[in-house]
């Protein structure tokens, strides 16, 4: 019999994986043979320099693009071969999602952003779920702007109604790309010190991916990628440390 | 798809349709030239003298209706070039910053739209002079008209196209002046339509769009009453129907939503239909310019079938001979029918605005859909969002020009007859047949319109539609 992701205590894994784009002659290798295994209740960042592959793996292990071959589950589904609305199903109530910017429906204000997985899914939150949601909206500082639309928010703040939004249904897994790239260094370190809470706080499970040392300081574990390929997998490490291993791998090339 | 390519893409959308726009428009009007031309020369059967006065009837006829046309193209021109502004707001916005003056980019798109009226202009006419010609042949082959020395070519089909490549040009003009209002720093921050609070806090242009409405209301009255004892009294009718309704276009940023929102309360309470209602009503300026064309087109069908009906109920107590009756009533349906297809074409033209502006507003959006995407919309829950939006707006501006329509056409028949008929205030009459057939067009029109822009939303790559800037 196979062996379970949740044997493994893991929240998602792949295998195997590669991924090209273009034709053939065109050809641009995004990832070449990936393999690694997301733990549950961890931060994990995803770190590598610019163009090596960093967010097409997001977007795989998040059911939002194929992969070319090999293998991804989220939990203990396996998601390769999955229909769209299969997998929009599975976005929808067990992912959420982080991005660098434009994260939120201009139409709608704070309230209606953050409850928007619930509406997708044609219901209320629940007493315990609303219970949940101003829990995370007092913690964010959120309280007093439910009511306004995001271009009245500043970036920091959109980017908090976001983590909000992601954290709401309580997700099997958050996944953040570069969640800090639009913010200047102070929101940055405000949004990171809110996912790191997530994580200790209440077990929440997030993957990052980015290309700054210091956000992927507030990791617990670090997986760095260059040209498509895992190179290092390191526990947590201070920003010094990892600015030395990316020179490093820059040096390598 | 990048930025830029999003950019060009709704260019070239509203490029297409303003040069379709003023195909139609110069089509229809050389098409009506010729048409006259044609009946002047068989009413007067070759007699030269008597040619030019019967022309000259009919051609007042005919550019009372190529005016409509006109007035209609433009303002789905100056609509179309407004949203693709407010598309590019972030090019624009880049170009500013890197020097380029707000005049520079105006002009550049008022140029555009010259341009674009010209080859539209030609093209059309050049399409209604072949239409002319394969006409009197096929009308002749079968018999229907006699063979005189038709003349199709003449210096008056010149005018429409002028018309047309002035008014287009006027309307790209008009329609860009949001260019100005776009600052350098846009390209950096978020840059984002007007919202709801932002445009009703336009005192000048919300005072002038209310003074112009108060107005004509007035002359409209003014017309009916003097309508009692002179039929000149539709003279004051029109100064109110044109001064009300320039009111209304002006103005429509402040009616549209609240009809919008009334609408939307029958839509339910499902997530896309709550976020369809979000996004007409957010967005005031888009919805009212993507419904404004319809709105023109409705209200115009209806003013002359509620005008002409009415006219029927003012001359029944007249006639007490039912032969008469029978007349009457027949020359009034001959022409409405008549009047229907010259209305029915500046229709079509506010139909082409119309889903050329719904489709510019999914492509605009596709970030917004890919984010909803990503987060676990399904194809069907944004099909059924973006078709929410379009029912919402087709009620909204079918109800809107019904009742305009009927006030209007009542007005019409009351100032130009009521002097003859001398039958008092009646009730306006409404001939329920061609309004349920308008009614039920525009839904099959806007709701096939929908199919396209929505299939196109759901088959954009939720990270594809992300990574549009
Ligand atoms: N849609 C695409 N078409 C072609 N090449 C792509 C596409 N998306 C990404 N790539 C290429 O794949 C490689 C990895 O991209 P990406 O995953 O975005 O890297 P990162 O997020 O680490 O910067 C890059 O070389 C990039 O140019
Ligand atoms: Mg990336």
């Amino acid at each position: 019999m196979e062996i379970t992701s949740a044997e493994l205590g893991l929240a998602a894994r792949v295998t195997n994986l590669c991924k090209t784009y273009g034709s053939a002659t065109t050809s641009v290798t995004a990832l070449d043979d990936v393999s690694i295994g997301i733990r549950r209740g961890q931060f994990t960042a995803i770190m590598g320099p610019s163009g090596s592959g960093k967010s097409t793996l997001m977007h795989i292990m998040a059911g939002l693009d194929e992969a070319g071959s090999g293998r991804v589950w989220l939990g203990d589904t396996e998601i390769t071969g999955l229909g769209d609305s299969e997998l929009t199903v599975l976005r929808r109530r067990r992912i959420g999602f982080i991005f660098q910017s434009f994260n939120l429906v201009p139409t709608l204000d704070v309230r209606g952003n953050i409850t928007m997985p619930f509406a997708l899914d044609g219901r209320r939150p629940d007493a315990a779920e609303k219970d949940w949601i101003d829990q995370l909206t007092d913690s964010l500082g959120l309280g007093d702007r439910l009511r306004h639309r995001p271009h009245e928010l500043s970036g920091g703040q959109q980017q908090r109604v976001a983590i909000a939004r992601a954290l709401a249904t309580r997700p099997e897994l958050v996944f953040a790309d570069e969640p800090t790239g639009n913010l200047d260094s102070r929101s940055g370190r405000e949004v990171l010190t809110l996912l790191k809470a997530a994580s200790t706080g209440y077990g929440q499970s997030i993957a990052m991916v980015t290309h700054d040392p210091i956000a992927a300081s507030f990791a617990d574990r670090i997986l760095f990628l260059a040209d498509g390929r895992v190179v290092e997998d390191r526990e947590r490490s201070t920003a010094e440390e990892i600015s030395g291993i990316m020179l490093g791998m820059e040096q390598c090339a | 798809m990048s930025g830029s390519e999003t950019a060009s893409a709704t260019g070239h959308a509203g490029r297409g349709a303003s040069l379709l726009v003023a195909a139609l428009a110069s089509a229809f009007g050389v098409l009506l030239l010729e048409t006259t031309s044609v009946l002047a020369t068989v009413v007067s059967g070759n007699d030269v003298s008597r040619i030019a006065a019967v022309r000259a009837a009919l051609s007042i006829v005919a550019f009372l209706f190529i005016t409509i046309a006109v007035y209609v193209s433009a303002i789905v021109t100056t609509n179309t070039v407004a949203t693709v502004i407010a598309g590019r707001t972030r090019t624009i916005a880049l170009m500013r910053l890197i020097g380029s003056s707000a005049g520079d980019q105006r002009r550049a798109v008022a140029l555009d739209g010259l341009k674009v009226g010209l080859a539209g202009a030609v093209l059309g006419a050049a399409a209604g002079i072949l239409l002319s010609f394969a006409g009197v042949r096929l009308a002749f082959g079968a018999g229907l008209i006699p063979d005189l020395g038709y003349r199709l070519l003449e210096p008056l089909l010149a005018l429409p196209v002028v018309i047309v490549v002035l008014s287009t040009w006027c309307a790209a003009w008009v329609g860009s002046r949001r260019v100005l209002t776009v600052s350098p720093m846009q390209a950096v921050g978020a840059a984002q339509e007007r919202t709801l609070e932002e445009s009703a806090r336009r005192p000048g242009r919300n005072a002038f769009a209310i003074v112009l409405m108060a107005t004509g209301v007035l002359f409209l009255a003014g017309g009916v009453w003097a309508g009692q004892v002179t039929e000149y009294g539709v003279l004051l009718g029109l100064a109110g129907g044109l001064l009300s309704f320039t009111g209304l276009v002006l103005g429509s940023h402040l009616i549209m939503p609240p009809m919008l929102s009334l609408v939307g309360r029958f839509l339910g309470g499902s997530a896309p239909a709550r976020l369809a209602v979000a996004n007409a009503s957010q967005h005031p300026e888009r919805s009212a310019r993507t419904t404004i064309g319809l709105v023109i087109g409705v209200t115009l069908i209806t003013m002359f079938a509620v005008a002409g009906s009415t006219f029927e109920t003012m001359m029944q107590p007249l006639m007490d001979d039912p032969v008469t009756r029978a007349a009457v009533s027949e020359t009034v349906s001959t022409s409405l029918a008549v009047i229907s297809v010259l209305v029915g074409f500046s229709a079509l033209i506010a139909a082409v605005g119309m889903i050329n502006n719904l489709a510019l507003s999914v492509l605009q959006r596709s970030r917004e859909i890919g984010l909803l995407r990503a987060l676990g919309f399904t194809g069907r829950q944004v099909r059924a969002m973006i078709l929410a939006e379009s029912v919402q707006m087709t009620v909204a501006a079918v109800t809107l020009g019904l009742v305009l329509g009927v006030a209007y056409g009542w007005a019409a028949a009351q100032s130009l007859f009521g002097s003859v008929t001398h039958a008092g205030l009646v009730a306006p009459s409404i001939p329920w047949l061609l309004v349920t057939l308008c009614v039920v067009g525009t839904a099959v029109l806007t709701v096939g319109a929908t199919i396209l822009p929505a299939r196109r939303a759901v088959s954009l790559a939720p990270i594809a539609a992300l990574a549009a800037g």
